[in-house]
Protein backbone atom coordinates (compact mmCIF):
# COMPACT_ATOMS: atom_id res chain seq x y z
CA UNK A 1 0.00 0.00 0.00
CA UNK A 2 1.61 3.22 -1.09
CA UNK A 3 1.11 6.78 0.03
CA UNK A 4 -1.41 7.58 -2.71
CA UNK A 5 -3.54 4.56 -1.79
CA UNK A 6 -3.52 5.62 1.83
CA UNK A 7 -4.39 9.11 0.81
CA UNK A 8 -7.31 7.80 -1.23
CA UNK A 9 -8.53 5.82 1.78
CA UNK A 10 -8.36 8.92 3.88
CA UNK A 11 -10.35 10.71 1.19
CA UNK A 12 -13.05 8.08 1.33
CA UNK A 13 -13.28 8.58 5.08
CA UNK A 14 -13.67 12.31 4.66
CA UNK A 15 -16.07 12.14 1.76
CA UNK A 16 -19.72 13.05 2.05
CA UNK A 17 -22.48 12.05 -0.31
CA UNK A 18 -24.19 14.93 -2.10
CA UNK A 19 -27.18 16.02 -0.08
CA UNK A 20 -30.62 16.51 -1.53
CA UNK A 21 -30.13 20.21 -0.95
CA UNK A 22 -27.67 20.27 -3.80
CA UNK A 23 -30.60 20.75 -6.15
CA UNK A 24 -30.83 24.24 -4.76
CA UNK A 25 -27.55 24.95 -6.44
CA UNK A 26 -28.95 23.61 -9.66
CA UNK A 27 -31.83 26.01 -9.27
CA UNK A 28 -29.34 28.82 -8.78
CA UNK A 29 -27.74 27.84 -12.02
CA UNK A 30 -31.03 27.63 -13.85
CA UNK A 31 -31.92 31.00 -12.51
CA UNK A 32 -28.72 32.40 -13.92
CA UNK A 33 -29.36 30.54 -17.15
CA UNK A 34 -32.77 32.10 -17.31
CA UNK A 35 -31.01 35.41 -17.34
CA UNK A 36 -33.40 36.59 -14.70
CA UNK A 37 -31.94 39.66 -13.15
CA UNK A 38 -35.42 40.42 -11.97
CA UNK A 39 -35.50 37.34 -9.84
CA UNK A 40 -33.28 36.96 -6.87
CA UNK A 41 -31.16 33.85 -7.10
CA UNK A 42 -32.16 32.66 -3.68
CA UNK A 43 -35.69 32.76 -4.84
CA UNK A 44 -35.55 29.83 -7.14
CA UNK A 45 -32.92 28.28 -5.00
CA UNK A 46 -35.12 28.12 -2.00
CA UNK A 47 -37.90 26.53 -3.92
CA UNK A 48 -35.95 23.40 -4.04
CA UNK A 49 -35.94 22.92 -0.36
CA UNK A 50 -39.57 22.14 -0.52
CA UNK A 51 -40.14 19.74 -3.38
CA UNK A 52 -37.30 17.58 -2.25
CA UNK A 53 -38.46 17.45 1.31
CA UNK A 54 -42.11 17.11 0.63
CA UNK A 55 -42.30 15.19 -2.58
CA UNK A 56 -39.94 12.59 -1.28
CA UNK A 57 -40.95 13.04 2.31
CA UNK A 58 -43.47 10.80 3.94
CA UNK A 59 -46.01 13.21 5.29
CA UNK A 60 -49.28 12.94 3.46
CA UNK A 61 -50.00 16.57 3.24
CA UNK A 62 -53.36 17.97 2.53
CA UNK A 63 -52.38 21.54 2.43
CA UNK A 64 -49.11 21.04 0.70
CA UNK A 65 -50.57 20.07 -2.61
CA UNK A 66 -52.76 23.08 -2.61
CA UNK A 67 -49.77 25.13 -1.70
CA UNK A 68 -47.41 23.68 -4.24
CA UNK A 69 -48.72 26.34 -6.57
CA UNK A 70 -47.35 29.08 -4.43
CA UNK A 71 -43.87 27.94 -5.23
CA UNK A 72 -43.74 30.17 -8.22
CA UNK A 73 -46.29 32.67 -7.29
CA UNK A 74 -46.27 36.19 -8.47
CA UNK A 75 -47.65 38.80 -6.18
CA UNK A 76 -50.68 40.79 -7.20
CA UNK A 77 -52.00 44.00 -5.79
CA UNK A 78 -55.43 42.47 -6.22
CA UNK A 79 -54.66 40.48 -3.13
CA UNK A 80 -53.95 43.49 -1.01
CA UNK A 81 -53.65 43.47 2.72
CA UNK A 82 -56.70 44.77 4.49
CA UNK A 83 -56.47 48.22 5.95
CA UNK A 84 -57.60 49.36 9.32
CA UNK A 85 -57.88 47.46 12.52
CA UNK A 86 -56.67 43.90 12.17
CA UNK A 87 -56.19 41.01 14.56
CA UNK A 88 -52.90 41.11 16.38
CA UNK A 89 -50.09 39.06 15.03
CA UNK A 90 -49.15 36.10 17.15
CA UNK A 91 -45.39 36.00 17.11
CA UNK A 92 -44.00 33.18 15.08
CA UNK A 93 -47.22 31.83 13.65
CA UNK A 94 -48.00 31.88 9.98
CA UNK A 95 -51.58 32.00 8.76
CA UNK A 96 -52.48 31.85 5.11
CA UNK A 97 -55.88 32.27 3.54
CA UNK A 98 -56.24 29.98 0.57
CA UNK A 99 -59.06 30.35 -1.92
CA UNK A 100 -59.91 28.08 -4.81
CA UNK A 101 -61.82 30.10 -7.38
CA UNK A 102 -64.03 29.13 -10.27
CA UNK A 103 -63.02 31.98 -12.49
CA UNK A 104 -62.81 29.56 -15.37
CA UNK A 105 -66.54 29.07 -15.55
CA UNK A 106 -67.06 32.62 -14.51
CA UNK A 107 -66.19 34.37 -17.71
CA UNK A 108 -69.49 35.06 -19.40
CA UNK A 109 -72.04 34.00 -16.91
CA UNK A 110 -71.32 35.66 -13.66
CA UNK A 111 -72.67 39.02 -12.85
CA UNK A 112 -69.69 41.25 -12.49
CA UNK A 113 -67.42 38.83 -14.16
CA UNK A 114 -66.07 38.08 -10.75
CA UNK A 115 -64.91 34.69 -9.75
CA UNK A 116 -66.61 32.81 -6.99
CA UNK A 117 -64.82 31.10 -4.20
CA UNK A 118 -65.31 27.36 -4.40
CA UNK A 119 -63.00 26.51 -1.59
CA UNK A 120 -61.85 28.65 1.28
CA UNK A 121 -59.21 27.42 3.67
CA UNK A 122 -57.20 28.83 6.48
CA UNK A 123 -53.77 27.28 6.73
CA UNK A 124 -52.20 27.69 10.12
CA UNK A 125 -48.58 27.05 11.06
CA UNK A 126 -47.94 27.39 14.79
CA UNK A 127 -44.85 29.12 16.06
CA UNK A 128 -43.06 25.83 16.70
CA UNK A 129 -44.14 24.56 13.25
CA UNK A 130 -44.96 21.29 14.94
CA UNK A 131 -48.40 20.70 13.47
CA UNK A 132 -50.12 22.38 10.58
CA UNK A 133 -53.86 22.90 10.77
CA UNK A 134 -55.93 23.45 7.68
CA UNK A 135 -59.38 24.77 8.48
CA UNK A 136 -61.95 24.56 5.73
CA UNK A 137 -64.40 27.40 5.80
CA UNK A 138 -67.45 26.13 3.88
CA UNK A 139 -68.35 28.54 1.12
CA UNK A 140 -71.99 28.48 2.16
CA UNK A 141 -71.21 29.85 5.60
CA UNK A 142 -73.54 32.72 6.42
CA UNK A 143 -71.55 35.68 7.66
CA UNK A 144 -72.14 39.30 8.41
CA UNK A 145 -71.67 41.42 5.31
CA UNK A 146 -68.63 43.61 5.68
CA UNK A 147 -68.43 47.14 4.33
CA UNK A 148 -66.12 46.16 1.57
CA UNK A 149 -68.77 43.99 -0.09
CA UNK A 150 -71.76 45.78 -1.50
CA UNK A 151 -74.44 43.17 -1.87
CA UNK A 152 -77.55 45.27 -2.01
CA UNK A 153 -77.67 45.89 1.68
CA UNK A 154 -78.25 42.35 2.90
CA UNK A 155 -76.89 42.19 6.43
CA UNK A 156 -75.86 38.58 6.02
CA UNK A 157 -74.46 36.72 3.09
CA UNK A 158 -72.70 33.54 2.14
CA UNK A 159 -68.99 33.83 2.48
CA UNK A 160 -68.36 33.04 -1.17
CA UNK A 161 -70.65 35.88 -2.16
CA UNK A 162 -68.46 38.17 -0.10
CA UNK A 163 -65.55 37.04 -2.19
CA UNK A 164 -67.48 37.56 -5.39
CA UNK A 165 -68.50 41.05 -4.38
CA UNK A 166 -65.48 42.32 -2.58
CA UNK A 167 -62.62 40.27 -3.91
CA UNK A 168 -59.73 38.75 -2.13
CA UNK A 169 -58.90 41.69 0.08
CA UNK A 170 -62.44 41.90 1.33
CA UNK A 171 -62.64 38.18 1.98
CA UNK A 172 -59.40 38.32 3.87
CA UNK A 173 -60.70 41.13 5.99
CA UNK A 174 -63.96 39.28 6.60
CA UNK A 175 -62.22 36.10 7.67
CA UNK A 176 -59.95 38.08 9.94
CA UNK A 177 -62.92 39.73 11.54
CA UNK A 178 -64.72 36.43 11.99
CA UNK A 179 -61.85 34.43 13.30
CA UNK A 180 -59.67 37.08 14.96
CA UNK A 181 -56.83 35.23 13.33
CA UNK A 182 -54.31 37.44 11.62
CA UNK A 183 -54.03 36.31 8.01
CA UNK A 184 -50.47 36.99 7.10
CA UNK A 185 -50.99 36.07 3.47
CA UNK A 186 -53.69 35.29 0.99
CA UNK A 187 -53.52 33.10 -2.07
CA UNK A 188 -56.01 32.42 -4.81
CA UNK A 189 -55.86 29.26 -6.88
CA UNK A 190 -57.75 29.29 -10.13
CA UNK A 191 -59.46 26.01 -10.89
CA UNK A 192 -58.72 26.18 -14.58
CA UNK A 193 -55.12 26.30 -13.49
CA UNK A 194 -55.85 23.39 -11.25
CA UNK A 195 -56.89 21.46 -14.32
CA UNK A 196 -53.58 22.23 -15.95
CA UNK A 197 -51.80 21.12 -12.80
CA UNK A 198 -53.50 17.72 -12.89
CA UNK A 199 -52.71 17.34 -16.56
CA UNK A 200 -49.11 18.24 -15.90
CA UNK A 201 -49.03 15.23 -13.60
CA UNK A 202 -50.64 13.05 -16.29
CA UNK A 203 -53.73 12.68 -14.18
CA UNK A 204 -54.60 11.79 -10.67
CA UNK A 205 -55.79 8.46 -9.24
CA UNK A 206 -59.11 8.56 -7.43
CA UNK A 207 -61.26 5.79 -6.05
CA UNK A 208 -64.97 6.41 -6.08
CA UNK A 209 -67.11 4.16 -3.88
CA UNK A 210 -70.19 4.51 -6.06
CA UNK A 211 -70.85 5.63 -9.61
CA UNK A 212 -70.97 9.33 -10.37
CA UNK A 213 -73.15 10.78 -13.10
CA UNK A 214 -73.28 14.50 -12.78
CA UNK A 215 -74.28 16.58 -15.74
CA UNK A 216 -73.49 19.84 -14.07
CA UNK A 217 -69.96 18.84 -13.26
CA UNK A 218 -69.73 16.98 -16.59
CA UNK A 219 -68.53 13.87 -14.89
CA UNK A 220 -69.54 10.24 -15.34
CA UNK A 221 -67.59 7.59 -13.55
CA UNK A 222 -68.44 4.00 -12.62
CA UNK A 223 -67.51 2.89 -9.12
CA UNK A 224 -63.86 1.94 -8.75
CA UNK A 225 -60.43 3.46 -9.15
CA UNK A 226 -59.85 5.84 -12.00
CA UNK A 227 -57.10 7.94 -13.42
CA UNK A 228 -58.77 11.29 -13.85
CA UNK A 229 -57.49 13.92 -16.22
CA UNK A 230 -57.62 17.58 -15.33
CA UNK A 231 -61.14 18.12 -16.59
CA UNK A 232 -62.47 15.10 -14.72
CA UNK A 233 -60.59 15.95 -11.56
CA UNK A 234 -62.07 19.39 -11.65
CA UNK A 235 -65.50 17.86 -12.13
CA UNK A 236 -64.87 15.55 -9.21
CA UNK A 237 -63.96 18.52 -7.06
CA UNK A 238 -67.15 20.25 -8.11
CA UNK A 239 -69.72 17.46 -8.03
CA UNK A 240 -72.24 18.42 -5.51
CA UNK A 241 -75.78 17.34 -6.02
CA UNK A 242 -75.37 13.81 -7.20
CA UNK A 243 -72.85 12.47 -4.74
CA UNK A 244 -72.96 12.11 -0.99
CA UNK A 245 -75.47 14.24 0.85
CA UNK A 246 -75.27 17.05 -1.67
CA UNK A 247 -73.77 19.45 0.79
CA UNK A 248 -70.78 21.63 0.45
CA UNK A 249 -69.31 19.79 3.39
CA UNK A 250 -69.25 16.45 1.62
CA UNK A 251 -67.75 18.22 -1.34
CA UNK A 252 -65.00 19.51 0.87
CA UNK A 253 -64.27 15.95 1.89
CA UNK A 254 -63.91 14.96 -1.73
CA UNK A 255 -61.63 17.86 -2.33
CA UNK A 256 -59.46 16.67 0.49
CA UNK A 257 -59.37 13.22 -1.08
CA UNK A 258 -58.39 14.85 -4.33
CA UNK A 259 -55.67 16.90 -2.78
CA UNK A 260 -54.20 13.84 -1.10
CA UNK A 261 -54.29 11.95 -4.36
CA UNK A 262 -52.57 14.90 -5.98
CA UNK A 263 -49.78 14.79 -3.43
CA UNK A 264 -49.37 11.07 -3.98
CA UNK A 265 -49.23 11.63 -7.72
CA UNK A 266 -46.74 14.43 -7.38
CA UNK A 267 -44.49 12.12 -5.41
CA UNK A 268 -44.67 9.61 -8.24
CA UNK A 269 -44.15 12.00 -11.08
CA UNK A 270 -41.99 14.85 -9.95
CA UNK A 271 -38.88 12.87 -9.43
CA UNK A 272 -36.55 14.88 -11.59
CA UNK A 273 -35.91 18.59 -11.72
CA UNK A 274 -37.02 18.98 -15.31
CA UNK A 275 -40.42 17.53 -14.53
CA UNK A 276 -40.69 19.70 -11.51
CA UNK A 277 -39.95 22.87 -13.37
CA UNK A 278 -42.40 22.08 -16.08
CA UNK A 279 -44.96 21.41 -13.42
CA UNK A 280 -44.10 24.54 -11.51
CA UNK A 281 -44.45 26.64 -14.63
CA UNK A 282 -48.03 25.50 -15.10
CA UNK A 283 -48.75 26.00 -11.47
CA UNK A 284 -47.46 29.50 -11.58
CA UNK A 285 -50.14 30.59 -13.97
CA UNK A 286 -52.83 29.30 -11.69
CA UNK A 287 -51.97 31.10 -8.51
CA UNK A 288 -52.14 34.66 -7.33
CA UNK A 289 -50.77 35.81 -4.02
CA UNK A 290 -50.39 38.99 -2.09
CA UNK A 291 -47.31 40.99 -2.90
CA UNK A 292 -45.70 40.22 0.40
CA UNK A 293 -45.75 36.50 -0.13
CA UNK A 294 -42.05 36.53 -0.81
CA UNK A 295 -39.39 33.91 -1.09
CA UNK A 296 -38.64 33.96 2.60
CA UNK A 297 -42.26 33.31 3.44
CA UNK A 298 -42.56 30.61 0.85
CA UNK A 299 -39.51 28.86 2.13
CA UNK A 300 -40.83 29.14 5.65
CA UNK A 301 -44.21 27.82 4.67
CA UNK A 302 -42.95 24.90 2.69
CA UNK A 303 -40.33 23.78 5.09
CA UNK A 304 -43.01 23.97 7.76
CA UNK A 305 -45.41 21.95 5.69
CA UNK A 306 -42.85 19.44 4.69
CA UNK A 307 -41.85 18.63 8.22
CA UNK A 308 -45.08 18.91 10.10
CA UNK A 309 -48.14 16.74 10.39
CA UNK A 310 -51.14 18.29 8.76
CA UNK A 311 -54.56 18.14 10.29
CA UNK A 312 -57.47 19.10 8.08
CA UNK A 313 -60.65 20.17 9.81
CA UNK A 314 -63.84 21.90 8.82
CA UNK A 315 -64.95 24.75 10.96
CA UNK A 316 -67.66 23.49 13.36
CA UNK A 317 -70.98 24.28 11.74
CA UNK A 318 -74.72 23.77 12.03
CA UNK A 319 -77.62 24.19 9.63
CA UNK A 320 -78.62 27.75 9.05
CA UNK A 321 -82.25 28.27 9.93
CA UNK A 322 -84.22 29.69 7.05
CA UNK A 323 -81.90 28.69 4.21
CA UNK A 324 -81.39 25.05 3.50
CA UNK A 325 -78.41 25.76 1.31
CA UNK A 326 -76.57 27.73 3.94
CA UNK A 327 -74.87 26.90 7.18
CA UNK A 328 -73.72 28.80 10.20
CA UNK A 329 -70.61 28.34 12.27
CA UNK A 330 -71.41 26.56 15.49
CA UNK A 331 -70.51 28.55 18.56
CA UNK A 332 -68.71 28.46 20.82
CA UNK A 333 -66.86 25.59 19.10
CA UNK A 334 -65.78 27.64 16.12
CA UNK A 335 -64.43 30.41 18.30
CA UNK A 336 -62.57 27.90 20.39
CA UNK A 337 -60.96 26.45 17.33
CA UNK A 338 -59.71 29.86 16.20
CA UNK A 339 -58.66 30.82 19.70
CA UNK A 340 -56.53 27.69 19.71
CA UNK A 341 -54.89 28.81 16.50
CA UNK A 342 -54.04 32.06 18.19
CA UNK A 343 -52.43 30.10 20.99
CA UNK A 344 -54.31 30.49 24.22
CA UNK A 345 -51.11 30.79 26.18
CA UNK A 346 -49.83 33.62 24.04
CA UNK A 347 -50.78 36.91 25.67
CA UNK A 348 -50.98 39.00 22.58
CA UNK A 349 -52.13 42.56 22.60
CA UNK A 350 -55.84 42.42 21.99
CA UNK A 351 -56.75 44.97 19.39
CA UNK A 352 -59.36 47.53 20.24
CA UNK A 353 -62.83 46.15 19.84
CA UNK A 354 -61.57 42.65 20.33
CA UNK A 355 -64.43 42.05 22.67
CA UNK A 356 -67.17 42.89 20.28
CA UNK A 357 -66.12 40.13 18.01
CA UNK A 358 -68.12 39.36 15.01
CA UNK A 359 -69.78 36.00 14.95
CA UNK A 360 -71.25 34.33 11.98
CA UNK A 361 -74.85 35.17 11.37
CA UNK A 362 -74.73 38.13 13.65
CA UNK A 363 -75.10 41.81 12.82
CA UNK A 364 -72.22 43.50 11.04
CA UNK A 365 -69.25 44.27 13.26
CA UNK A 366 -68.07 47.79 13.86
CA UNK A 367 -66.37 48.94 10.73
CA UNK A 368 -62.79 47.89 10.73
CA UNK A 369 -61.85 51.20 9.21
CA UNK A 370 -63.24 53.42 11.85
CA UNK A 371 -60.31 53.10 14.16
CA UNK A 372 -58.18 54.62 11.46
CA UNK A 373 -55.20 52.72 12.69
CA UNK A 374 -53.41 51.32 9.76
CA UNK A 375 -51.69 48.30 11.11
CA UNK A 376 -50.41 47.24 7.80
CA UNK A 377 -47.90 49.35 5.94
CA UNK A 378 -48.93 48.32 2.46
CA UNK A 379 -50.05 51.33 0.47
CA UNK A 380 -52.88 49.57 -1.27
CA UNK A 381 -56.48 50.56 -1.63
CA UNK A 382 -58.92 49.01 0.79
CA UNK A 383 -61.15 47.52 -1.80
CA UNK A 384 -59.93 46.63 -5.22
CA UNK A 385 -62.47 47.10 -7.94
CA UNK A 386 -63.98 43.86 -9.12
CA UNK A 387 -62.58 42.55 -12.33
CA UNK A 388 -59.84 45.11 -12.45
CA UNK A 389 -57.46 44.69 -15.30
CA UNK A 390 -53.91 43.58 -15.25
CA UNK A 391 -54.61 40.76 -12.92
CA UNK A 392 -53.56 37.21 -12.98
CA UNK A 393 -55.89 34.41 -13.64
CA UNK A 394 -57.31 34.06 -10.21
CA UNK A 395 -60.08 36.45 -10.95
CA UNK A 396 -60.68 36.86 -14.61
CA UNK A 397 -62.51 39.89 -15.88
CA UNK B 1 -10.69 16.69 -31.13
CA UNK B 2 -11.43 13.14 -30.11
CA UNK B 3 -14.92 11.90 -30.80
CA UNK B 4 -15.81 10.14 -27.59
CA UNK B 5 -19.14 8.90 -28.72
CA UNK B 6 -18.02 6.84 -31.66
CA UNK B 7 -17.45 3.46 -30.04
CA UNK B 8 -20.34 3.28 -27.67
CA UNK B 9 -23.80 2.49 -29.00
CA UNK B 10 -25.44 4.59 -26.30
CA UNK B 11 -24.39 7.90 -27.69
CA UNK B 12 -23.08 10.09 -24.94
CA UNK B 13 -23.26 13.78 -25.62
CA UNK B 14 -19.87 15.37 -25.21
CA UNK B 15 -19.59 17.99 -22.54
CA UNK B 16 -18.21 20.42 -25.07
CA UNK B 17 -21.36 20.00 -27.14
CA UNK B 18 -23.44 20.82 -24.11
CA UNK B 19 -21.39 23.90 -23.45
CA UNK B 20 -21.79 24.86 -27.08
CA UNK B 21 -25.51 24.26 -26.98
CA UNK B 22 -25.84 26.32 -23.83
CA UNK B 23 -24.71 29.38 -25.76
CA UNK B 24 -28.03 29.40 -27.52
CA UNK B 25 -30.06 27.36 -25.07
CA UNK B 26 -28.77 28.24 -21.59
CA UNK B 27 -30.78 25.53 -19.85
CA UNK B 28 -28.60 22.93 -21.52
CA UNK B 29 -25.95 23.84 -19.02
CA UNK B 30 -28.02 22.22 -16.29
CA UNK B 31 -27.15 18.87 -17.83
CA UNK B 32 -23.54 19.45 -16.93
CA UNK B 33 -24.67 20.10 -13.41
CA UNK B 34 -26.62 16.87 -13.32
CA UNK B 35 -23.61 14.99 -14.52
CA UNK B 36 -20.89 16.50 -12.39
CA UNK B 37 -22.32 18.24 -9.34
CA UNK B 38 -22.19 15.07 -7.28
CA UNK B 39 -18.60 14.37 -8.26
CA UNK B 40 -17.51 17.89 -7.39
CA UNK B 41 -19.43 17.80 -4.15
CA UNK B 42 -17.67 14.63 -3.04
CA UNK B 43 -14.35 16.17 -3.89
CA UNK B 44 -14.97 19.40 -2.04
CA UNK B 45 -16.47 17.58 0.93
CA UNK B 46 -13.19 15.74 1.32
CA UNK B 47 -11.18 18.91 1.28
CA UNK B 48 -13.27 21.39 3.21
CA UNK B 49 -16.16 19.39 4.56
CA UNK B 50 -19.83 19.18 3.71
CA UNK B 51 -20.92 22.54 5.05
CA UNK B 52 -19.16 24.68 2.50
CA UNK B 53 -19.19 22.10 -0.26
CA UNK B 54 -22.71 22.81 -1.43
CA UNK B 55 -22.01 26.49 -1.94
CA UNK B 56 -18.74 25.88 -3.68
CA UNK B 57 -20.36 23.49 -6.11
CA UNK B 58 -23.06 26.03 -6.81
CA UNK B 59 -20.52 28.79 -7.31
CA UNK B 60 -18.47 26.58 -9.57
CA UNK B 61 -21.34 26.13 -11.95
CA UNK B 62 -22.32 29.76 -11.87
CA UNK B 63 -18.80 30.78 -12.76
CA UNK B 64 -18.52 28.08 -15.38
CA UNK B 65 -21.78 29.22 -16.87
CA UNK B 66 -20.66 32.80 -17.07
CA UNK B 67 -17.47 31.72 -18.81
CA UNK B 68 -18.99 29.15 -21.09
CA UNK B 69 -18.35 31.21 -24.21
CA UNK B 70 -14.63 30.89 -23.54
CA UNK B 71 -14.70 27.12 -23.18
CA UNK B 72 -12.11 25.42 -25.34
CA UNK B 73 -14.19 23.23 -27.63
CA UNK B 74 -11.29 20.93 -28.40
CA UNK B 75 -11.81 19.28 -25.04
CA UNK B 76 -14.81 16.98 -24.96
CA UNK B 77 -14.56 16.37 -21.24
CA UNK B 78 -15.48 19.33 -19.05
CA UNK B 79 -14.30 17.83 -15.78
CA UNK B 80 -10.84 19.42 -15.72
CA UNK B 81 -12.38 22.79 -16.47
CA UNK B 82 -14.87 22.44 -13.62
CA UNK B 83 -12.25 21.07 -11.24
CA UNK B 84 -10.09 24.05 -12.05
CA UNK B 85 -12.80 26.49 -11.04
CA UNK B 86 -13.55 24.50 -7.92
CA UNK B 87 -9.88 24.47 -6.98
CA UNK B 88 -9.75 28.25 -7.20
CA UNK B 89 -12.81 28.50 -4.99
CA UNK B 90 -11.36 26.07 -2.50
CA UNK B 91 -8.24 28.19 -2.22
CA UNK B 92 -10.36 30.88 -0.62
CA UNK B 93 -10.96 28.44 2.17
CA UNK B 94 -7.43 27.27 2.68
CA UNK B 95 -7.54 28.03 6.38
CA UNK B 96 -10.65 25.94 6.81
CA UNK B 97 -9.05 23.20 4.82
CA UNK B 98 -5.89 23.16 6.89
CA UNK B 99 -7.94 23.23 10.05
CA UNK B 100 -9.88 20.23 8.81
CA UNK B 101 -6.72 18.20 8.35
CA UNK B 102 -5.29 19.32 11.64
CA UNK B 103 -8.47 18.17 13.36
CA UNK B 104 -7.67 14.69 12.13
CA UNK B 105 -4.39 14.83 13.99
CA UNK B 106 -6.34 14.86 17.19
CA UNK B 107 -9.00 12.36 16.21
CA UNK B 108 -8.72 9.17 18.23
CA UNK B 109 -7.81 5.96 16.53
CA UNK B 110 -10.81 3.71 16.65
CA UNK B 111 -10.01 0.21 17.74
CA UNK B 112 -12.12 -1.90 15.33
CA UNK B 113 -12.10 -4.91 17.59
CA UNK B 114 -14.48 -7.01 15.54
CA UNK B 115 -13.82 -9.52 12.79
CA UNK B 116 -13.10 -10.23 10.03
CA UNK B 117 -9.58 -10.05 11.26
CA UNK B 118 -7.83 -9.26 8.02
CA UNK B 119 -9.88 -6.21 7.31
CA UNK B 120 -9.53 -5.08 10.88
CA UNK B 121 -5.78 -5.10 10.63
CA UNK B 122 -5.87 -3.04 7.49
CA UNK B 123 -8.26 -0.54 8.98
CA UNK B 124 -6.39 -0.19 12.21
CA UNK B 125 -3.34 0.51 10.18
CA UNK B 126 -5.21 2.99 8.01
CA UNK B 127 -6.51 4.69 11.09
CA UNK B 128 -3.05 4.79 12.55
CA UNK B 129 -1.55 6.58 9.56
CA UNK B 130 -4.35 9.06 9.34
CA UNK B 131 -2.89 11.65 11.69
CA UNK B 132 0.43 11.48 9.86
CA UNK B 133 -1.25 11.88 6.47
CA UNK B 134 -3.46 14.66 7.67
CA UNK B 135 -0.54 16.49 9.18
CA UNK B 136 1.36 16.27 5.94
CA UNK B 137 -1.62 17.54 3.96
CA UNK B 138 -2.04 20.47 6.28
CA UNK B 139 1.61 21.36 5.90
CA UNK B 140 1.80 21.09 2.10
CA UNK B 141 2.10 24.26 0.06
CA UNK B 142 -1.24 24.96 -1.52
CA UNK B 143 -0.08 24.51 -5.10
CA UNK B 144 1.37 21.11 -4.35
CA UNK B 145 -1.70 20.09 -2.45
CA UNK B 146 -3.96 21.07 -5.34
CA UNK B 147 -2.04 18.84 -7.71
CA UNK B 148 -1.82 15.95 -5.28
CA UNK B 149 -5.51 15.99 -4.42
CA UNK B 150 -6.79 16.51 -7.95
CA UNK B 151 -5.00 13.29 -8.77
CA UNK B 152 -5.67 11.31 -5.60
CA UNK B 153 -9.15 12.55 -4.76
CA UNK B 154 -10.36 14.02 -8.03
CA UNK B 155 -9.19 11.05 -10.13
CA UNK B 156 -7.77 13.30 -12.80
CA UNK B 157 -4.85 12.27 -14.95
CA UNK B 158 -1.64 14.31 -15.09
CA UNK B 159 -2.80 15.89 -18.32
CA UNK B 160 -6.21 16.73 -16.94
CA UNK B 161 -4.68 18.19 -13.81
CA UNK B 162 -2.42 20.33 -15.95
CA UNK B 163 -5.41 21.58 -17.87
CA UNK B 164 -7.33 22.20 -14.69
CA UNK B 165 -4.69 24.38 -13.19
CA UNK B 166 -3.42 25.88 -16.40
CA UNK B 167 0.11 24.61 -15.87
CA UNK B 168 2.39 22.38 -17.96
CA UNK B 169 2.28 18.63 -17.37
CA UNK B 170 5.92 18.77 -16.30
CA UNK B 171 4.99 21.08 -13.48
CA UNK B 172 2.25 18.69 -12.43
CA UNK B 173 4.78 15.90 -12.22
CA UNK B 174 7.27 17.87 -10.20
CA UNK B 175 4.67 19.17 -7.79
CA UNK B 176 3.21 15.71 -7.37
CA UNK B 177 6.59 14.21 -6.68
CA UNK B 178 7.38 16.84 -4.13
CA UNK B 179 4.05 16.35 -2.41
CA UNK B 180 4.42 12.60 -2.31
CA UNK B 181 7.89 12.90 -0.84
CA UNK B 182 6.40 14.97 1.96
CA UNK B 183 3.71 12.36 2.50
CA UNK B 184 6.15 9.49 2.63
CA UNK B 185 8.37 11.38 4.98
CA UNK B 186 5.43 12.05 7.27
CA UNK B 187 4.45 8.42 7.17
CA UNK B 188 7.97 7.63 8.26
CA UNK B 189 10.06 4.53 7.90
CA UNK B 190 8.15 2.66 10.55
CA UNK B 191 4.63 3.12 9.25
CA UNK B 192 2.67 -0.08 9.78
CA UNK B 193 2.13 -1.05 6.19
CA UNK B 194 5.52 -0.29 4.83
CA UNK B 195 6.49 -3.94 4.39
CA UNK B 196 3.50 -4.47 2.11
CA UNK B 197 4.49 -1.72 -0.24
Amino acid sequence: MDDLTMLRDLGRDLEHEPPAGLVRQRARLLDAAGGGTSRRPTWFARLWAWPVAAVIGAAAITAAAMLVPTLLVKGSSQVAAPLGDRPARVTGTLNVLLVGTDSEVGTPRFRTGQARAETIMLVHLPADRGEVTVVNLPRDSMVATPKCASNGGRPLDKINAIYAEGGMTCLRQTVETLTRVRLDHALAVDFSGFKAIVDALDGVRITVPSAIDDAQAKLRLPAGTHMLDGEQALGYARVRYTVGDGSDVSRIKRQQVLVKALVARAKEKLTDPAAFFEFAGKVRKAVTADTEFDAETQADLFSGLAKADVTAVTVPWEPYPGDRTALAWRQPDADRLFARLNGKSTPTVTPPGGDGRAKTASPPPPSPHQAGRQVHPTPTPTVTPPGGDGREKAVKP
Amino acid sequence: MVPMMSASPDVRIRDSDLVQESLTRPEAFAELFDQYAGMLYRYVSKRIGPDTAEDIVGETFLIAFSRRSRYDQTYGDARPWLFGITTKLISRHYRAEAARYRALLRSPVEPFMENPAERVVAEVAAQAVRPALAGALAALPRRDRDVLLLIAWGDLTYEETARSLGIPVGTVRSRLNRARRTLRKALGDDHPLREET
